[in-house]
């Protein structure tokens, strides 16, 4: 990768023990840092002011860290509802995401095509500047990941700043821009030999042979195109709780609803969106009750296709990136790539 | 950057009384700057704010010639078009616009124009309309067929007499109360297509209505023979930013609000999601 020097840091380097924690501890001070920790049986990204409760071995995270550029809520602008007056909302402080997996790189990537075209999202596009992304390829694979066969992990080759591998022990810390050479200014230490690039492909590789879930992705769009009325989507229908969980930790969904708060002296107020989901049954509502996808069948299809079909001309690529978290997170453990098998088997079974 | 989520402020400067539950609003932006540079195409819509309630798409209804103001003409049924009902003249709202597409206007020059419309769906079509009646010698025939519920519900009355030197106008209603005088059409507003002169040759179609109405209007003309590369629909969904961002407003991979509201009927046709009630598929 073409990288501008900044500086005598490195393209490559492997930290260890002390200096690992130096890093940390330098970029902690320095940054306001959002990183993986352990909340219960499961993980979050939350803030990191003590490098210690960083755990880099995790799998998956309960949301994906789309939620800080895409957040869960954000004030738009203030007003005044009889003034009709507006005060922006301000931008936010520098900060470093540390350790993003590849798929959900390829999800803020997806979200970058959403959000950047046409309209450009201010918003958005402010937390994407503002942000620095450490992210880290992925050598222990999760359950329910499938990244592999969305050809979105476990390794990741563009739109990093940083890039970490762990090779056991020791981590390979890879150059991608210039903000993220400056993370390492404050460290003095050797480039990495080339050579460490074969332990790195080695543990990928043995990565690769550790998944257990794929999707059929071969021929989808035909398959879906053709069976917008097959049967399976009744037996779904029967199954979903239209809860929207899937959607609520999905890292490419970037729907919202749009709100205005009003303050106390009902004078003043916020406008403010939050993240919505199309298996909500309000979602398609409009005014006089119509609802273009009242039935449950319409919502579990939507959110579907979307993803795996809709997407394409939409933003040129597939809505899913293979994290998992839909399967994780539903509780009656709907397994999207299981859905995508059983029905290509079933139309395969009736030729 | 340019926030495209920031409302402009406009002034309410006249309110007029349609039918019992809609009303066109004249707005003004209160600066000059947006008020000399703004301007849409015939079937655009524009965000409407009523501060502290909300926002909602609403149709432009006055027409691209009418320079200064703009018009909207609102039916009261939710919460955003309700608290706009309490706003008198020299009130302000927030206004995004304008967005979406418009009708294709250019493909209507040279040709004749056959417009349906139900109910406020006449509304995106009354700046088709102004147009029409601003350059008419651009058009061939042209006829309009409206439908409302009863002669009470029908939208730009007043403006009826005026139309009617300058195009076809057709009317038909559900149903008229006792005691009511109604000389036109008692029936859906299809039942209007086996009076009327306009043939599928040379002819393009717009139509905006209840989905329901626009299905049997699109089936009907489908068997009379219209081209369905001809016909043109506009659609309502629910919308939240009218910029392609909320994804609320979503048909198949089109998003209502940047790809429509106005589609080619063939656009919606070839989509996986029934649309129309799957009308022509």
């Amino acid at each position: 990768m073409a990288v501008t020097k900044t500086s005598s840091v490195p393209d490559m380097v492997v930290l260890s023990g002390e200096l690992w924690q130096e890093l940390l501890k330098l970029v902690t001070a320095q940054y306001k840092v959002i990183g993986p920790v352990r909340r219960g049986s499961e993980h979050v990204f939350a803030p990191v002011k003590d490098p210690r409760v960083l755990d880099m071995a995790y799998v998956t995270t309960i949301l994906p860290p789309k939620k800080v550029f895409h957040q869960p809520f954000q004030v738009l602008f203030s007003f005044d509802a009889e003034e009709g007056t507006l005060a922006e909302a301000e931008s936010g402080e520098e900060k470093v995401v540390w350790g993003i997996h590849p798929c959900d790189m390829h999800a803020i990537a997806i979200l970058d095509k959403v959000y950047g075209v046409e309209y450009p999202d201010p918003y958005y596009l402010r937390n994407r500047e503002n942000t620095i992304i450490v992210a880290k390829n992925c050598t222990e694979i999760g359950e329910d990941c499938f990244c592999l066969s969305m050809g979105t992990g476990p390794a990741l080759r563009s739109g990093y700043d940083l890039l970490l591998t762990d090779l056991g022990g020791r981590y390979l810390v890879e150059v991608g821009t210039a903000k993220g050479r400056k993370l390492l200014s404050g460290l003095d230490v050797p480039p990495a030999p080339r050579v460490v690039l074969v332990e790195k492909e080695k543990r990928l590789s043995q990565a690769r042979q550790r998944f257990r879930k794929r999707m059929v992705t071969q021929g989808i769009q035909e398959l879906l195109e053709e069976n917008f009325r097959h049967p399976i989507w009744e037996e779904l229908m029967r199954e979903c709780l239209a809860c929207g969980s899937c959607t609520m930790v999905c890292p490419t969904c970037f729907c919202y609803n749009v709100v205005d708060k009003m303050d106390l002296d009902l004078k003043t107020g916020r406008r403010q969106r939050e993240w919505d989901s199309c298996m909500l049954l309000e979602y398609a509502q409009v005014a006089l009750g119509q609802n273009f996808r009242r039935d449950r069948d319409a919502r579990i299809k939507q959110r579907i296709y979307h993803k795996l079909l809709y997407y394409e001309p939409q933003f040129g690529t597939l809505g899913c990136v293979g994290c998992g978290r839909c399967i994780g997170a539903c509780v009656k453990r709907i397994d999207i790539t299981d859905v995508v098998s059983r029905l290509a088997e079933s139309v395969e079974s009736e030729r | 950057m340019i926030n495209p989520f920031k409302p402009e402020m406009a002034v309410i400067t006249e309110v007029v009384k349609e039918t019992s539950d809609t009303t066109t609003y004249t707005f003004r932006f209160k600066e000059s700057e947006t008020r000399e540079t703004w301007g849409f195409e015939p079937g655009q819509f524009n965000m409407i704010t009523v501060f502290g309630i909300g926002e909602a798409p609403i149709s432009i209804s006055s027409g691209p010639g009418d320079t200064g103001f703009f018009q909207h003409t609102v039916r009261h049924v939710g919460n955003v078009t309700n608290a706009l009902a309490k706003k008198r003249p020299g009130d302000v709202v927030g206004i995004r616009g304008a967005y979406g597409t418009g009708w294709p206007l250019r493909l209507l020059y040279g040709r004749n124009l056959l417009i349906v419309a139900g109910g406020i769906g006449l509304a995106p079509l009354r700046p088709v309309i102004r147009e029409v009646m601003r350059q008419r010698d651009r058009f061939k025939e042209v006829e309009v067929l409206y439908g409302a519920r009863t002669p009470g519900d029908m939208l730009f009355v007043r403006e009826f007499p005026d139309w009617s030197k300058h195009v076809n106008l057709r009317l038909a209603v559900d149903m008229v109360p006792p005691g009511v005088k109604w000389d036109h059409k008692v029936g859906v507003v299809t039942t209007l297509f086996s009076e009327m002169f306009s043939q599928p040759s040379n002819t393009v179609v717009l139509t905006c209505g209840p989905e329901i109405m626009m299905k049997f209007v699109v089936r009907g003309l489908l068997h009379m023979g219209f081209s369905p590369d001809r016909i043109y629909v506009s659609m309502e969904r629910r919308m939240h930013c009218g910029v392609g961002k909320c994804g609320r407003c979503q048909i198949g991979p089109r998003f209502t609000c940047k790809d429509g509201p106005v589609f080619a009927y063939e656009e919606l046709a070839a989509l996986p999601e029934e649309v129309l009630g799957g009308v022509g598929r």
